[in-house]
């Protein structure tokens, strides 16, 4: 038997298990003790003034009844899914398109990162000067003939949620692109090489190589996706606020409304409190199954 | 998992890719990774454009019309009313400090929980990224009264610790992912040198995970220093605002000065968008995880 | 490989006690979340505190100037704080019950302030208005709890009605309605002329601005009592008298501006000024939207009377103070009001800031253009004022009407399920 295979793990140093711990209790005290306060609440009825009443399961029957939940709910599948979808392909597609260095790619990098980093006060009010009546978006519809498909895009509901689904891509995708072309650096230039010596085409050396390369960023990029979905909250809001009439309702923007405008944190908290096991769902058995893979 | 270094592997097979068709790729890729930057930035340059125009302009002709005047006075404007050198200092003095504290303490826990058989590692990671899945909108209230309890309510402190225990769940899952394909040999040669926990993490581990510190380093000052619910919660006064809120109180109650705004989120912008760039080396300094020099 | 079963044991019994142990300490936890403190509070010396959301550039000018005042005259100081509006908004009933609030508040009376004073979270000023004889019996109806006590003082208060440019309607040939008829017909004369005659800004982030229709049909066609009913959610939505008001709106709405609810209440100002729209509901507050060489060429008419059998109402919204009933600095704070609600605090104040507003004090002088002076006959003419949607019922009501109306707005066929939803999110808002 080796010596390397002396125990190396004979008792944990209590320096492991502080480094374990320290950041465990941190974010124990800053975030599950205040989220357990808001489960709590989820039980309750409460205008955030006078002391909460208990209500039991009664905010999640609200729910079933409640016609806004319904829209709200819908919408934010679809947003899982296409803002999810498409973010990780695009942001695939871009770290793939600018991973080699080469003269000028710092640039795009930096071109295509920018939105992620530049304030969204600013930016959503652009995106509603290039989404008005008149706007940017309406024109170009226009010159090239498309004169016909031309909308008041946030104002009408049926167009509204996609309208904002496109400023959110464009701040999610260079984000996306980041994390990708990490994962693409980890991969070991050799792999490549021996794939192209046995004549793979660069498909099948995404296809072998590259893509189960990628799974441990995959892992992080959906986590990513699923997170950034569901708390989507700030580009709706600040462009539609969730209108006109609930057309571009989230989970998170009526979550919101419900808590700051309505004043009814009890129901509030039950709405969060649904969107956290929507996220959990989706995330868990991701992860499981992954690190089952690995162990 | 062998250990390669990246000296280029001499040609095996005659290189026969004609010159022209080279350059012709070479063109493709300007113009389509061009034309997608240009595309992406044409919301930013009308934010630039608007914020170099005056307000009797945009009243005038509306914010989309073409600009019918140059004006910098914005710019002025912004500074002095959005807080100008105070509130930039108050978003260095709450984004530094949660960058460093957050991603020092993540990759502890990261380090302590993807390379040790710690019992339930995988549970406790997924228990603390599940700490990221909450709506942060639903922690404002409770957040905001447990800094009231702690006494630093209103203070610059509040927000850092806010912020660095909100970010520490999905930090953490990040760099345990990276963390967890650096090959256990050298932390074994690291042991039989009798290094302890501490010493492989500092010395060893830390400086193998660069590039992902350096990616996840960047990705979180911009979320800080962009940062607006949990800044607009646990503060209360102008004085200790940071940018970003301050920003929006630029906005009136029915009316807002749009080219201030816009004059005020560029000089906003200009901290990150710096950060991002200094970064961006470290993605290029071709040190990747899984193949070690 | 006991130590490791053993540390994993210990693992185990650890994280099941913690788990008992938060699941037992979250009600005592959801107690510190929302537990308001109570007592008497210590009285100290020191600066009145005053939390703005006057965040916009003139009037932050303004208030700052007024502080400075306060302060030169010797006596107590005050600091002026400002936030974002809609910090502000969303915040406020964090800043109420904090251990240390603010000492005042910038802010307009209404339901929120009775709601505010029911919970004790108010300081009674009664003794400062004392000293403020000469206020209207409206404005100290409005500034009062509704049992009694006064916990608001008012400083100013403006108007609301159909805007339009001077030069606009020389140009056009067109003159001012006083009837509904002749509104009607203004508007199809200059619908006739290729000009969207009725501009709105009830998109984006502004769709409240349509709630001056509802308000005003109801006051014109049911009168104040029962619109003030309706908002504090004695009357139901769905009611016939509510549904009848929308028949006059179906009558106008041909002659809204199709992008009215695409666009902002700001870039419909533009347009407005622009020509594209004939005029357009709105208060004075939107002259801050205009360029300065254009207040001149700005004019109004009244809401037309619909019916004359209806005492004459008009929207009036005021603003002004409150203050915290657990403020350290009471004797700081009644200074303080004392001296906002003078003529000479409330003319400097006018004088900073865009200069459309109205003083409340009857005393004080206002900026003095004939605009400004036509609306203070108008609201001097009128037997009733209302102060508008959010302040006569609540902020948490406002989004129930921008939905239902800006749903009539661009479906009027969907009347009554509108109504009917309308009358189902504010039942639940009544509830809580």
């Amino acid at each position: 038997m080796a010596v390397l295979a002396a125990p190396r793990r004979r008792r944990f140093s209590p320096v492991l298990l502080a480094f374990v711990l320290v950041p465990l209790v941190v974010e124990g005290f800053w975030v599950f003790w205040p989220a357990l306060q808001g489960f709590y609440l989820s039980l309750t009825d409460w205008d955030g003034v006078s002391a909460p009443s208990f209500v039991g399961f009664g905010n999640f029957a609200e729910m079933f009844s409640d016609d806004i939940f319904g829209t709200a709910a819908l919408d934010t599948v679809i947003w899982l899914v296409l803002f999810g979808g498409l973010s990780a392909l695009g942001g695939l597609g871009l770290a793939l398109l600018l991973q080699r260095e080469r003269r000028g790619v710092g640039f795009y990098r930096a071109a295509l990162f920018t939105p992620v980093v530049f304030s969204l006060v600013a930016t959503s009010l652009i995106w509603q000067v290039i989404y008005q009546p008149d706007g940017v978006v309406n024109r170009l519809l226009a010159a090239i003939g498309l004169g016909s498909w031309q909308h008041a895009w946030l104002a009408d509901p049926k167009t509204a949620l996609y309208a904002v689904l496109v400023p959110a891509l464009w701040r999610q995708l260079g984000y996306v692109m980041v994390l990708y072309l990490a994962g693409l650096k980890g991969i070991d230039p050799a792999l490549y090489e021996a794939a192209k010596l046995d004549g793979a085409t660069s498909r099948q050396q995404f296809r072998n190589v590259t893509w189960p390369q990628l799974r441990g960023v995959n892992s992080v990029v959906l986590s990513v996706i699923v997170i950034d979905s569901l708390r989507s909250f700030d580009v709706v809001w600040s462009m539609t606020k969730g209108g006109p009439y609930h057309s571009s309702e989230l989970l998170s923007t009526y979550m919101y409304s419900t808590a700051f405008q309505s004043l009814r944190l009890g129901y509030a908290s039950a709405l969060a409190v649904v969107i956290f096991l929507l996220a959990f769902g989706v995330i868990v058995t991701y992860l499981v199954r992954a690190f089952r893979e690995d162990q | 998992m062998t250990l390669t270094t990246t000296r280029p592997s001499p040609p095996l097979v005659p290189r026969r890719v004609p010159a022209p068709r080279r350059r012709n790729r070479g063109i493709g890729f300007h113009l389509v990774a061009g034309g997608l930057s240009v595309l992406w930035l044409l919301p930013i340059l009308l934010v630039l454009t608007t914020s170099i125009r005056s307000f009797e302009d945009i009243a005038s002709n509306g914010l989309g019309s073409v600009p019918h005047s140059f004006a910098l006075g914005g710019f002025g404007q912004a500074w002095g009313e959005g807080g100008g050198g105070r509130a930039m200092l108050n978003s260095l003095l709450v984004t530094i400090p949660t960058v460093v504290l957050a991603l020092l303490l993540s990759a502890a826990a990261a380090y302590a929980l993807s390379r040790y058989a710690i019992p339930f590692r995988r549970t406790i990671i997924l228990v603390m990224l599940a700490g990221n899945l909450l709506p942060p909108q639903i922690l404002l209230v409770p957040v905001a009264k447990l800094t009231e309890l702690l006494g630093i309510y209103d203070t610059l402190t509040a927000l850092v610790v806010v912020q660095v225990g909100f970010g520490l769940g999905f930090y953490t899952f990040v760099l345990q992912g990276f963390m967890r394909s650096i090959p256990d040999e050298i932390q074994q040669a690291a042991l039989i040198d009798g290094a302890g926990v501490a010493q492989i993490f500092w010395r060893i581990i830390l400086p193998m995970t660069r590039p992902a510190l350096a990616a996840l380093g960047a990705l979180a000052f911009t979320w800080t220093f962009n940062d607006l619910l949990w800044a607009i919660t646990v503060l209360r006064t102008e004085t200790v605002m940071p940018v970003t809120p301050a920003l929006l109180g630029l906005q009136g109650q029915y009316v807002s000065n749009w080219n201030v705004i816009a004059a005020g989120s560029v000089i906003a912008a200009i901290p990150t968008v710096a950060v991002f760039l200094r970064f961006q080396k470290h993605f290029i300094s071709g040190l990747a995880i899984g193949a070690i020099k | 490989m006991t130590s490791a079963g053993l540390s994993r044991r210990r693992f185990l019994r650890n994280a099941s006690l913690a788990g008992v142990g938060a699941l037992g300490s979250s009600s005592l936890l959801s107690a510190c979340a929302t537990s308001a403190s109570s007592g008497p509070v210590k009285q100290a010396a020191g600066a009145v505190t005053v939390q703005s959301n006057l965040s916009s550039p003139q009037a932050k000018v303004a208030i700052e100037a007024l502080a400075k005042a306060f302060g030169d005259k010797g006596g107590a100081t005050a600091t002026i704080n400002t936030v974002a509006s809609e910090t502000f908004r969303t915040q406020l009933p964090s800043y109420l019950t904090s251990a240390t609030p603010p000492d005042t508040f910038t802010w307009y009376p209404g339901s929120l302030l009775s709601g505010y004073a029911r919970k004790g979270l108010l300081l009674d000023v009664g003794d400062v208005w004392q000293t403020m004889g000469n206020y209207s019996a409206p404005f100290r109806a409005l500034s009062g709890d509704g049992a009694g006590h006064q916990v608001f003082v008012p400083t100013t208060y403006y108007w609301w009605g159909f805007f339009y440019r001077k030069s606009n309607f020389a140009k056009w040939g067109v003159q001012p309605p006083t009837t509904w008829s002749e509104f009607l017909a203004l508007c199809e004369t200059l619908k006739g002329k290729g000009i969207s005659p009725i501009g709105l800004g009830a998109g984006g982030t502004t769709p409240w601005i349509a709630s001056a229709w509802f308000d005003y049909l109801n006051i014109r066609i049911n009168g104040a009592p029962f619109h003030r009913e309706l908002l504090a959610g004695k009357q139901r939505f769905d009611d016939p008298r509510v549904k009848k008001i929308f028949d006059p709106w179906r009558q106008a709405l041909p002659y809204f501006d199709p992008n009215g609810t695409a666009l902002a209440f700001q870039d419909a100002t533009t347009v407005l000024l622009q020509g594209h729209t004939g005029m357009v509901l709105t208060g004075t507050f939107f002259a801050d939207a205009a360029p300065k060489d254009v207040l001149d060429d700005l004019d109004f008419f009244q809401f037309p009377i619909l019916d004359p059998a209806i005492p004459v109402a008009e929207e009036g919204p005021t603003d002004g103070f409150f203050a915290s009933a657990r403020t350290p600095h009471v004797a700081e704070v009644k200074e303080w009001f004392k001296y906002v609600t003078t003529a000479e605090a409330q003319e400097l104040y006018i004088k900073n800031s865009s200069g459309t507003v109205l003083p409340a004090n009857p005393d004080a002088k206002d900026a003095g253009t004939p605009l400004v002076a036509k609306g203070r006959k108008l609201l001097s003419d009128a037997k009733e004022l209302t102060q508008f949607f959010n302040r006569d019922s609540s902020d948490a009501l406002q989004p129930t009407a921008d939905a239902a109306l800006v749903r009539f707005i661009q479906k009027p066929n969907e009347l009554d399920s509108i109504l009917r939803d309308w009358q189902t999110a504010a039942a639940k808002v009544w509830q809580s």
